[in-house]
């Protein structure tokens, strides 16, 4: 099964979170093991499988980036796993870009410039949102190598955040 | 690294279970008795909280509790308190040291302290010994075997942590049913109580960690949104931040371990006065420091203002804002200080509730949730969903991590990951675990290595690997791998980082059966042999000072009582003949007493009217 699957769904890049979030609430008191106190050890056994698959899937489909990059999978290409980058053949105008912004952030990090990192971030997160967008267009187009293509983009923008987000963590602990 | 597939089997009939708050500065146990939970007290007395207090002493006995904090001044390093903060730590962690002044016994892997009376002790054992006296103390009250425990810990507690938590609770004879984030076992003590709807905070301040949740409680199901907090942040820390002022008004540059734990104890009671008077002093050997709850309040506002950082932190993971908590729960002893109080209600813009003891609601949940595991007519009332509270991610290139199950995402989970190799004829490689929110590797908590080997000789690119890590409803991580070309299952050993390994908690669980009937009459024994060296202690004190008040016959049987009573102890007697030496000691030493308190009330007297002239 599929996340989409084990919530019922077909494949969609547009949800309804709080529909999603009640869904997963109904579902988990159906699958569950802790529902099932005088079950034998199979039925748990296989209730808590179900419920980790159901889990995975809420993880995934809640989350709009990782449910693009979910769509994209669905059709044959996986650049989460590891050499993910590889498979999205980034050009090298694009990844001279991310070096220098890289390059920015370091340099801001060793100040200690919080708030223009921030500012920075945010900056990034717009343009992934755009890459986002573009990219669900093409998934909906069937256009695979545009979609692999942004969201070979977004993988990046996402990395560079989850940096500065590391980055304020360290500040405030 | 526990199998995540490890279930209890529901057929196999057990005795009552019980919920245990296994808590920095005390513990406690609760069960639910005709569909209410109450928390269960001590045989002797209606103290509820068992100190989290273990003294070994010399002769090899375990002493837990009040008892053994009685003990804390006198034998310093051979009693343990606050053993939590060291739970699934090990030397190398930069913090664990400070955390207390014992005899670490160098080396990799747990932290180990050197004690009276044996072989050093792990932070398991230690907890394993507070567990073990809560199970005693229930099965005292239910006059019958208890077996099954949920057993709650911080939500901020990672995988080691945890699973030095549910080690410690399988040495004592438990079967964990749950470990619970405590945060969530009070909201589920509110939720059941109040019945209540909404998202709630709950705020979670003990002696040694604090925990931020919030959860939304919706048609029976307590979802926990978001988890925050610090694992090494509580009570013990404003203790800290009085004794430290105190040690430099009485310019005490190097304290002994003695003092400092004496002056610990006395900034917490200080603490504890603050809560009700202005103003307060604090006396060690005649030396007074005296402060009022105003520098006391500013001296752990930074230590609030961390407590603030994650409270935000956890409502923005929540897709939350203050205004939309609907009330705040607060929880552990830490939160009766005042200022705590007026910060929580400034954070959230709204009155905190406390109508449940701050020190009994994580039990209290503890216990309503193992009725809620063990009892099938209570199955469908509520169902708990929980959260893992760090993200846990893998080892890339350069040392740099990449997340794999993203923190506050709902467990159990498993997740697959394809590994693929990058060499010709590769035929292993190597996969570390690590646990935390930070960047680079070496910032975040190592959980694990593992090799995954066998991989049949391919190109490039063409060796397969699938890994599974699961999170169990414990939020404890397992791994499992199935090589995808040939579909080749592997098991794989993961040298925990920290704790002990599967092995070395079974010896240690095999060598506690083993000693089981004899343990109960050495602790008995142990006991006495410690009331003993009180009173003999007391006894040679008063002589050498009041001596004078004996006549000679008088002293000379009261030292052959004194040298009767020191023989006995040290001759490994039972407990019993032991005790009622003490108590003819005791007998003897009555009249002498009398006397001494004359003197005493004299003295005073006689101090009195000096100074009225």
């Amino acid at each position: 099964m599929n996340h989409f699957e084990v919530f019922g769904l077909a494949p969609v890049l547009e949800l309804d979170v709080k529909a999603l979030e009640q869904r997963h609430r109904a579902l988990s008191l159906e699958l569950h093991p802790d529902r099932l106190v005088a079950a034998d050890a199979k039925a748990r056994l296989s209730a808590l499988e179900k419920t980790a698959a159901l889990n995975d899937a809420f993880k995934v489909l809640k989350d709009p980036v990782r449910r693009a990059f979910y769509v994209l999978r669905l059709k044959g290409v996986d650049l989460e796993s590891e050499g993910g980058a590889a498979r999205a053949a980034m050009p090298m105008a694009f990844l001279e870009e991310v070096m220098e912004r890289r390059e920015r952030l370091e340099a801001l990090k060793a100040r200690g410039e919080l708030a223009q990192a921030r500012a920075l971030a945010d900056d990034v997160a717009r343009e992934q949102q755009a890459a986002l967008e573009r990219a669900k267009a093409a998934l909906t187009s069937d256009d695979v190598a545009e979609a692999t293509h942004q969201l070979g983009r977004v993988r990046y923008y996402a990395r560079f955040i989850e940096e500065v987000e590391a980055f304020e963590e360290e500040a405030s602990s | 690294m526990k199998g995540f597939l490890q279930i209890h089997d529901p057929l196999k009939p057990k005795g009552h279970a019980v919920g245990i708050d296994l808590g920095t500065t005390n513990s406690l146990v609760a069960a639910v008795v005709s569909g209410t939970p109450g928390c269960l007290a001590a045989d002797e007395g209606d103290a509820r909280l068992l100190p989290s207090v273990v003294h070994y002493a010399q002769t090899g006995g375990v002493v837990v509790g009040a008892r053994a904090v009685e003990l804390l001044p006198q034998f310093p390093t051979d009693t343990i308190k606050s053993v939590k903060r060291f739970m699934g730590k090990s030397l190398g962690d930069v913090e664990t040291k400070k955390l207390g002044a014992y005899r670490f016994v160098e080396g990799a892997g747990a932290v180990r302290f050197q004690v009276a009376g044996g072989q050093p002790v792990t932070p398991i054992e230690v907890s394993g010994e507070i567990l073990r006296a809560l199970k005693r103390r229930a099965e005292a009250h239910f006059a019958g075997k208890v077996e099954q425990a949920v057993i709650t810990v911080p939500a901020y507690f990672d995988d080691a942590q945890r699973q030095a938590t549910r080690d410690a609770g399988r040495l004592a004879g438990l079967e964990v049913l749950r470990l619970l984030n405590e945060p969530t076992a009070a909201a589920l003590a509110y939720g059941l109580d109040k019945g209540v709807q909404g998202t709630y905070a709950v705020y979670d301040l003990g002696g040694g960690t604090f925990d931020v949740s919030i959860l939304e409680l919706v048609d029976g199901v307590f979802q926990v949104k978001s988890v925050g907090g610090d694992s090494a942040l509580g009570g013990d820390d404003f203790d800290r931040a009085i004794a430290e002022r105190a040690l430099a008004a009485f310019s005490l540059d190097a304290p002994t371990p003695g003092e400092v734990a004496r002056l610990l104890q006395l900034a917490r009671a200080a603490k504890e006065r603050l809560t009700d008077a202005e103003q307060t002093t604090l006396e060690l050997d005649g030396r007074v420091f005296a402060f009022s709850r105003a520098d006391f309040d500013g001296w752990i506002q930074p230590l609030l203002q961390k407590t603030g950082v994650a409270v935000r932190r956890a409502l923005k993971d929540a897709g939350h804002q203050a205004s939309d908590v609907k009330g705040v729960v607060l929880v552990g002893g830490s939160t009766r200080v005042p200022a705590v109080r007026t910060f929580v209600e400034a954070l959230f813009g709204q009155r905190p509730l406390s109508d449940i003891d701050p020190d009994q609601v994580v039990a209290l949940g503890a216990a309503i949730q193992a009725d809620l595991l063990t009892n099938a007519d209570r199955q469908d009332e509520v169902l708990l969903l929980d959260v893992i509270p760090l993200s846990l991610g893998l080892e890339t290139m350069g040392g740099v991590v990449e997340k794999l199950i993203p923190r506050n995402s709902a467990i159990p989970i498993a997740q697959a990951q394809v590994f693929t190799t990058f060499q010709d004829a590769q035929t292993g490689m190597d996969v570390h675990v690590v646990q935390g929110e930070r960047e680079l590797v070496n910032d975040n908590r190592s959980l694990a290595r593992f090799r995954l080997s066998g991989i049949p000789p391919m190109a490039a690119g063409m060796g397969r690997v699938q890994v599974t890590f699961s999170v169990d409803a414990d939020g404890i991580l397992s791994v499992k791998a199935k090589e995808q070309t040939t579909g080749v299952e592997q098991a794989i050993t993961v040298k925990p980082t920290h704790g002990l390994s599967d092995e070395e908690v079974e010896q240690m669980l095999l060598d506690s059966i083993e000693h089981g009937e004899a343990d109960i009459q050495r602790r008995l024994l142990v006991e006495q042999q410690v009331e003993a060296q009180r009173v003999l202690s007391d006894a040679r004190k008063q002589l050498s000072e009041n001596g004078d008040l004996l006549s000679p016959d008088e002293r000379l049987a009261f030292e052959q009582g004194i040298a009767g009573l020191e023989a006995l102890a040290a001759s490994g007697t039972d407990h019993s003949t032991l005790k009622n030496a003490i108590h003819d000691l005791d007998e003897r030493a009555r009249p002498f007493v009398e006397r001494i308190m004359n003197r005493a009330i004299a003295k005073a007297a006689v101090g009195h009217s000096i100074q009225s002239f």
